[in-house]
C-alpha cells in the first residue's frame, strides 16, 4: 500500500505480526530440511543394508579385509582405508599450495593479476571430474610411474609409506594429485573469500608500526582468520572424499588394504560405481554394495563433526 | 571410459526410393507394410557387442528409417542391470545368465558367438619369444590366477629377464573377465588375481595394454581388433596361445587378424571359454518392435556379423534362439 506521497504505509500491528511469524515459521521449515534429507537417505540406507547386517555382524564387515562377494565375504576395510588414504594424499598435496596462492591473492597481488587469476580458477572449477580422469590416465599416471616412483625408490624407498611395492603407476599417489588439483580451485576461492574480510584497518595498523607484510599475514591476518581456513579445507576434503570417477580412473581400483603411496587402492565410491552392474545377480551384492554407501556416508559425518568441534575449540580460544 | 553414442542418423530415404524388404524376418504381419515400425529402442552393456550393435541399427534403420537407437557401453553387468530395471529395452550381456537374474526376470537369446583374447603390448620387451613359442592355458592360469609367474623371464623360460609381468583386469562388471577367468580356472571376475590393476572399460583397458610394455591383460574380439582394417590394435599384440603346450606356435595358435580369430571360433577349434556367446537380455519376453529387431538380428543380422568379423551363429544355434523368440 502507497500513500498518496509515495510512501508505504504501515499495516496495522496485528498484520506485521503475523508476517513476521509466517516468515520465521517458512525459514525454519526450509531449514530443517537438510536434517530430515540426512535421516531419510540413512534410513533408507539402513534398510537396504539390513539383509546383510543381518547375516554378518558390523564389525566384520568394517573390518574384514577381504571383499569376495561370490564366497560370501564381504570386507570393506580395504576400501575405507583406500577412502582415507586418496583422500589424506590429496588434502595434503593440496592445501599448503592454496594457502599460499589465496595470501598471495588477497594480500600481494596487483588487482589486474586478481581480476585474470579468478576466473582462471573459476574455470578450473568447472572442469567436469571425468576430464580429470582421462587427464590423470594420459598424463599423472605414467608420471608417477616413470619419474615418481623411480625417484623414491632411489631416496625414500626405506620408508614404508614412500616404498614402492608394484610396477604401474596407478596408485594411491596418482588418485591424490588429481584430487588435488580438482580440489584446488574450491579450497583457494574459500580462503580468499575469507582473507577479504579482515578489516584494511587492521593491516594498517600494522604495517604503520613498521612490521613487513610478511609478519603482518603471520601476526594479524591469519591468527584472525584460522577458524575460517579450517573450514574451508573441510570443504575441499569433504569433496575429495566422495570424489568417484576420477579417482576410480586413476587408482587402479584393488581391494586391498594400502600400505604406501604408491600402491593401488579402491576408495568406498569406486567399488559402488564400478560394481553397480553385479547388484541384480550376487546374493547380497545390492545389500552390500548400499552398505558402502552407508559406511561413506559415516566416514563423511565422523569427519564432518569431528572438524566442526576442531573448528569450535578454535573459536573458543580465540574469545578467550 | 563410458562409450556414449546416441546414433541419431536423420536417414530420410526419399519416397521414390523403396527399402528393400527382410527376406525372412516373420515378424510382420501379413499385408502391413515394413514402414509402420517406429519407435525407439534403447541398448546398452557390453563392450563385446557395442561395435556390432552400431552396424545392426544402422542397417536397421535404413529398412526402417522412423525406428530411433539409443546405444550406449558399460559392460556387461550394466547392460543387465539396465535391463532389468528398465532403463533400456535390451541389455547386451557378454556371458552366461546366472540363475538369479533369470528368476528376476531377464529373458535372454543368444545372437552371436565370440571370444575373450589375450592381449600384450608391441614394446614387450620378449616380444619375439613369445610369438615363437606362444603361451600354454597353464601359463595364463599362473599369471592370472595363482600369481605365481611373476616375470617375462618365467614365461618364456629365460631366468635373466626379471621384468615384472603387469597384470591388468576390469575393475567394472565385465563379461570378458568372467569368460578369461574361467579359461584360467576360476568361476568369475573376483576369481582373477587379487593384485591385478583394475581399469575401467574395455577401450581403457586395451590403452592402457597397449602403452606399458610389461602389460598383459585379456579383450574381446571387437576390442583388441579393428572392426573397419581387421588388425589388432596398434600398439598390441595377442600373444599366440600354446594350446597343445608343445612349446612352439602351430598353425592356428596365432591370431594376427580379426578373420584368424573369428575363424577359429567359428570352427571350434578355439577353446571355450574363452570362446563364449553373446546374449541380448530383455526384462521378461519381448514384444513389439523389440521383438521384430532382435528377430532380424537373428536372421538378416546373422550376415552382418561375418562381414564385420563377427562369427555367427550355427543353423542349429540360430533356430534354438529364434524358437525362443516364438
Amino acid at each position: 500500500m502507497i500513500d498518496t506521497e509515495g510512501r508505504q504505509t504501515r499495516p496495522s500491528g496485528a498484520s506485521r505480526r503475523s508476517q513476521d511469524q509466517t516468515a520465521r515459521k517458512t525459514f525454519l521449515v526450509i531449514t530443517l530440511l537438510p536434517f530430515f534429507l540426512i535421516a531419510l537417505i540413512a534410513i533408507a540406507l539402513i534398510i537396504r543394508t539390513w539383509p546383510i547386517l543381518r547375516a554378518y555382524s558390523p564389525a566384520s564387515l568394517v573390518f574384514g579385509t577381504v571383499w569376495k562377494p561370490d564366497n560370501g565375504q564381504f570386507g570393506f576395510w580395504p576400501f575405507i582405508t583406500g577412502t582415507v588414504w586418496v583422500t589424506v594424499v590429496g588434502v595434503i598435496l593440496s592445501v599448503p599450495a592454496c594457502l599460499l596462492v589465496s595470501l598471495y591473492l588477497s594480500e600481494y597481488a596487483h588487482s589486474t593479476t586478481r581480476s585474470i587469476t579468478k576466473p582462471v580458477l573459476d574455470l578450473l572449477a568447472a572442469i567436469p571430474p571425468v576430464v580429470y580422469g582421462v587427464w590423470g590416465l594420459l598424463v599423472i599416471v605414467p608420471f608417477v610411474e616413470k619419474i615418481l616412483a623411480p625417484l623414491s625408490k632411489k631416496w625414500l624407498g626405506a620408508i614404508p609409506i614412500f616404498a614402492v611395492n608394484q610396477p604401474t603407476g596407478f596408485s594411491i599417489l596418482s588418485g591424490g594429485i588429481v584430487l588435488a588439483v580438482m580440489i584446488a580451485p574450491l579450497i583457494i576461492s574459500v580462503v580468499y573469500e575469507i582473507l577479504s574480510t579482515v578489516p584494511n584497518d587492521l593491516r594498517h595498523a600494522s604495517l604503520a608500526v613498521g612490521a613487513t607484510k610478511w609478519q603482518t599475514i603471520r601476526q594479524i591476518v591469519i591468527p584472525q582468520v584460522l577458524p575460517g581456513i579450517v573450514a574451508g579445507v573441510v570443504l575441499g576434503a569433504s569433496r575429495a572424499l566422495g570424489e568417484t570417477i576420477a579417482v576410480l580412473m586413476v587408482v587402479g581400483n584393488v581391494a586391498k588394504v594400502p600400505t604406501s603411496i604408491f600402491d593401488p587402492a579402491y576408495p568406498l565410491p569406486a567399488l559402488i560405481a564400478n560394481n553397480y552392474g553385479d547388484m541384480m545377480s550376487v546374493p547380497l551384492y545390492d545389500a552390500a554394495l548400499l552398505g558402502a554407501a552407508l559406511v561413506l556416508l559415516i566416514v563423511i559425518l565422523i569427519f564432518n563433526i569431528i572438524s566442526t568441534l576442531v573448528l569450535q575449540r578454535m573459536l573458543a580460544r580465540k574469545k578467550a | 571410459m563410458f562409450f556414449s553414442t546416441i546414433i541419431a542418423f536423420s536417414l530420410m530415404l526419399s519416397a521414390c526410393a523403396s527399402a528393400p524388404a527382410p527376406a525372412s524376418s516373420g515378424t510382420q504381419a501379413p499385408g502391413s507394410s515394413i514402414d509402420s515400425l517406429s519407435g525407439n529402442i534403447s541398448v546398452s552393456g557390453a563392450f563385446a557387442l557395442y561395435p556390432m550393435m552400431t552396424v545392426w541399427a544402422q542397417e536397421y534403420q535404413k529398412l526402417h528409417p522412423n525406428v530411433q537407437f539409443d546405444i550406449q557401453g558399460g559392460g556387461a553387468g550394466k547392460g543387465m542391470t539396465d535391463a532389468l530395471s528398465g532403463a533400456v529395452d535390451i541389455g547386451m550381456v557378454s556371458r552366461k545368465i546366472k540363475p538369479e537374474e533369470e528368476t528376476k526376470g531377464a529373458y535372454w537369446v543368444t545372437v552371436a558367438e565370440d571370444g575373450v583374447f589375450p592381449v600384450i603390448s608391441a614394446q614387450n620387451p620378449v616380444a619375439a619369444d613369445i610369438t615363437a613359442k606362444g603361451i600354454s592355458q597353464d601359463t595364463f592360469k599362473k599369471i592370472f590366477m595363482t600369481g605365481e609367474i611373476k616375470t617375462w623371464g618365467e614365461v618364456v623360460g629365460k631366468p635373466e629377464v626379471k621384468d615384472a609381468i603387469h597384470v591388468y583386469t576390469r575393475s567394472d562388471s565385465a563379461g570378458a573377465a568372467d569368460t578369461w577367468a574361467q579359461y584360467v580356472g576360476g568361476k568369475a571376475q573376483a576369481d582373477i588375481l587379487t593384485t591385478a590393476i583394475g581399469v575401467n572399460g574395455e577401450p581403457a583397458l586395451v590403452d592402457t595394454v597397449a602403452k606399458d610394455p610389461l602389460g598383459i591383460s585379456f579383450s574381446n574380439l571387437g576390442g583388441i581388433f579393428d572392426i573397419t582394417t581387421g588388425n589388432v590394435v596398434q600398439g598390441t599384440i595377442v600373444p599366440p596361445m600354446d594350446m597343445n603346450a608343445n612349446g612352439q606356435v602351430d598353425a592356428g595358435e596365432f591370431f594376427k587378424t580379426m578373420n584368424d580369430a573369428s575363424s577359429a571360433i567359428a570352427s571350434g577349434k578355439y577353446p571355450f571359454p574363452p570362446a563364449r556367446f553373446e546374449n541380448l537380455v530383455t526384462n521378461g519376453k519381448p514384444t513389439g518392435l523389440v521383438l521384430a529387431f532382435m528377430n532380424w538380428i537373428l536372421t538378416d543380422g546373422q550376415q552382418l556379423l561375418e562381414q564385420a568379423g563377427y562369427v555367427k551363429l550355427t543353423p542349429a544355434q540360430q533356430a534354438e534362439s529364434l524358437a525362443k523368440l516364438k
